[in-house]
């Protein structure tokens, strides 16, 4: 089944009086249980494509559907509610609440979706224990390595079930040992049958990857294995 | 999200940013502190003056020599000012025969030095009608009041029966008056003590009543004039029509004279007003103070915003919507509001306290000015707060997630 299709798909921002184009017409498609790998050189448009996915941006053109559904009809509020249920994003620099511990992190996505405290606190503890990080639950992540932080943003990733993961360069602020961690845990997810698209810059990362998509200047230039 | 997580991490930043919280809420405590002690302090004041005129009979008129007031501002003077006319027993017999009067009190006072036992102090002397003061008769405490045939008899007021000399006055005790300025005195034997508190209104409490027939002689003088005639009126509800027709019927006697016709309860409504205006006024100074301190807060709120920008791009990213962020932020200011409104009503009553008992005001928190201050706290910060919650609603995510 196909989880995510772009048609034509054109991004441009708007620098000053001109709009700048960055991404010139993707097509592509995600297939239900797929680990698809996103390259490509700086600047792109990896990260564009991923914001549109992830329902964090409109495209200035062409569509999107997930799961049937084309994302540019839908509202501001629309979009959240489709972050909130069917996406799980993960960063490059984490992205998690300073303020709030790991578990609190791990549960807001549940929170935000209105779960009852008992079990979304027990569902948070059981994703924690499964990135091994059940003996840090009431840790700031300002306490953790880069590592641990990524993978409690793992673990919120999958708070809420998400159809599809998206990770935008999830090991590039990581040193070679977490890098492995991380991928172990991916790669662990994909055959539990997560679907999941990755960027990266790190060609060592496609063994983990069942497809690669490779982009260059706003473009689809070569996909494949 | 349900509201007890709102509420979770409306407490959240509480906790983590105490000093913030503190920061923002000192203008609303302020605010709310003013509001309190000038509502209860003015509240005090209007109970106080309220007490103190309000068990006043609403059915009694009072007739003075001279003009309530001289020309008001930008009137012209009044070619010839006028006598003060002269009251006596012609008036009297007036009133006495207008529809809607019921008793007419003549009244004259004068002060005099008390003697009792070797002590001196200076009273407040009321030459009287005895048979006309029912009032008088139904508070006496011990002893019995005036009769129209009483010559050297007195009536003592309770205060100076009880507190004015080392020896209790009582009834049958024999004490003098002296006329200070004459050198005159007269013997009095106390008749009756009147009763704690229950002094009639147009007697201060310093007050010893005599017939008009032994002050007259007391005072020596050739004329004996009234110095008021208090007049109850038959129908309270008719009081100041019937003080109407009492300055009429005085006009043909007074012509050219200055007289005042006056319900007690006209006093009484002007001063009340007089009170209202000066709470309005204290509880609009309240506001203003109030007003910065909401100022105050959408600053603060403005600031924290943008420190937590990551934050809330976060949490949009995974999933918030701006209604999510807006309500957010709203209760932040709506309970920093709260919690600052309640520190200021416990404060605002403290500061109430101390400048009542410092200037002698009485005063009391009452529940709705506790309330009022606790509504004007709450309201004003959320409103302040609306700026800077809509602010955090309306960030791009990716934006937001690129800040710091
Ligand atoms: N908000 C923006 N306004 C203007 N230009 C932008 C904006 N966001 C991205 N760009 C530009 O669009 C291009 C693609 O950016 P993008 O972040 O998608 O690249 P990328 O492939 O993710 O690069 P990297 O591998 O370095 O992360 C870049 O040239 C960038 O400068
Ligand atoms: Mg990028």
């Amino acid at each position: 089944m196909t989880l995510v299709e772009t048609i034509d798909l054109e991004k441009g921002y708007r620098v000053g009086d001109m709009v700048v184009p960055v991404l010139k017409g993707i097509d592509l498609c995600i297939e239900e249980g797929e680990f698809v790998a996103l390259m490509g050189p700086s600047g792109c448009g990896k990260s564009s494509l991923m914001n549109i996915l992830g329902c964090l941006d409109r495209p200035t053109g062409g569509s999107v559907i997930l799961k049937g559904e084309n994302l540019c009809t839908l509202s501001d509020g629309e979009l959240a509610r489709i972050r909130r249920d069917q996406i799980g994003f993960i960063f490059q620099s984490f992205n998690l609440i300073g303020r709030m511990s790991n578990l609190r992190n791990v549960e807001l996505p549940m929170i935000l979706q209105e779960r009852p405290p008992n079990a979304r606190r027990i569902r948070a503890r059981e994703l924690l224990e499964a990135v091994g990080l059940g003996h840090r639950l009431e840790y700031s992540p300002v306490n953790l390595s880069g590592g641990e932080r990524q993978r409690v943003a793992i673990a919120r990733a999958l708070a809420n079930d998400p159809m599809i993961i998206l990770a935008d360069e999830p090991t590039g602020n990581l040193d070679e040992k977490s890098t492995c961690e991380i991928m172990d845990i991916m790669k662990k997810l994909n055959d539990d049958g997560r679907t999941i698209l990755m960027v990266t810059h790190d060609l060592e990362m496609t063994r983990y990857c069942s497809r690669m998509i490779q982009m260059r200047d706003g473009r689809v230039v070569q996909e494949g294995i | 999200m349900r509201p007890i997580d709102i509420l979770e991490y409306v407490l959240l930043s509480f906790k983590s940013d105490r000093r913030r919280a503190f920061m923002s809420s000192l203008g609303i405590i302020i605010g709310v502190v003013s509001i309190v002690a000038m509502l209860s302090v003015s509240e005090g004041l209007y109970s106080g003056v309220n007490e103190r005129f309000g068990d006043m009979e609403m059915d009694l008129i009072n007739v003075r020599p001279g003009s309530n007031m001289g020309p008001g501002p930008g009137e012209r003077p009044s070619f010839a000012p006028e006598e003060p006319a002269e009251l006596d027993d012609r008036d009297v017999k007036i009133i006495e025969n207008i529809v809607g009067v019921k008793a007419v009190y003549p009244l004259k006072s004068a002060s005099a030095l008390l003697s009792f036992r070797g002590d001196n102090a200076s009273v407040r002397v009321m030459g009287i009608t005895p048979s006309h003061h029912e009032d008088l008769k139904v508070v006496i405490d011990r002893g019995r009041f005036l009769v129209d045939s009483d010559y050297k008899a007195a009536v003592v007021s309770y205060e100076i029966a009880q507190n004015f000399f080392r020896m209790d006055i009582s009834p049958g005790n024999r004490i003098r008056l002296y006329l200070s300025e004459e050198g005159r005195y007269m013997d009095f034997k106390v008749a009756g003590i009147l009763k704690e508190d229950e002094d009639p209104n147009y007697a201060p409490d310093d007050c010893i009543f005599i017939t008009h027939k032994a002050l007259e002689e007391l005072l020596g003088r050739d004329e004996y004039k009234y110095s008021s005639i208090s007049i109850r009126a038959e129908d309270a509800s008719q009081v100041e029509a019937t003080a109407d027709d009492v300055d009429e019927g005085l006009a043909r006697i007074h012509r050219d004279e200055a007289y005042t016709v006056e319900p007690t309860t006209t006093r009484f409504e002007s001063l009340l007003e007089v009170l209202n205006m000066i709470k309005y006024a204290l509880a609009g100074i309240g506001s203003i103070s109030l007003i910065v301190g909401a100022i105050g807060i959408s600053n603060v709120m403005m600031l924290t915003v943008k420190e937590r920008t990551h934050e809330i791009g976060t949490m949009k990213a995974i999933g918030a919507t701006a209604w999510d962020i807006r309500i957010l932020y709203l209760l932040d200011a709506g309970m920093l509001g709260l919690v600052s409104s309640l520190i200021g009503i416990i404060l605002g009553a403290l500061v109430s306290g101390v400048v009542g008992s410092i200037a002698r005001i009485p005063q009391e928190v009452t529940f709705s000015s506790a309330l009022s201050g606790l509504l004007f706290g709450v309201l004003i910060t959320t409103i302040a707060g609306i700026y800077p919650a809509n602010k955090a609603a309306m960030l791009d995510p990716i934006e937001a997630l690129r800040a710091e």
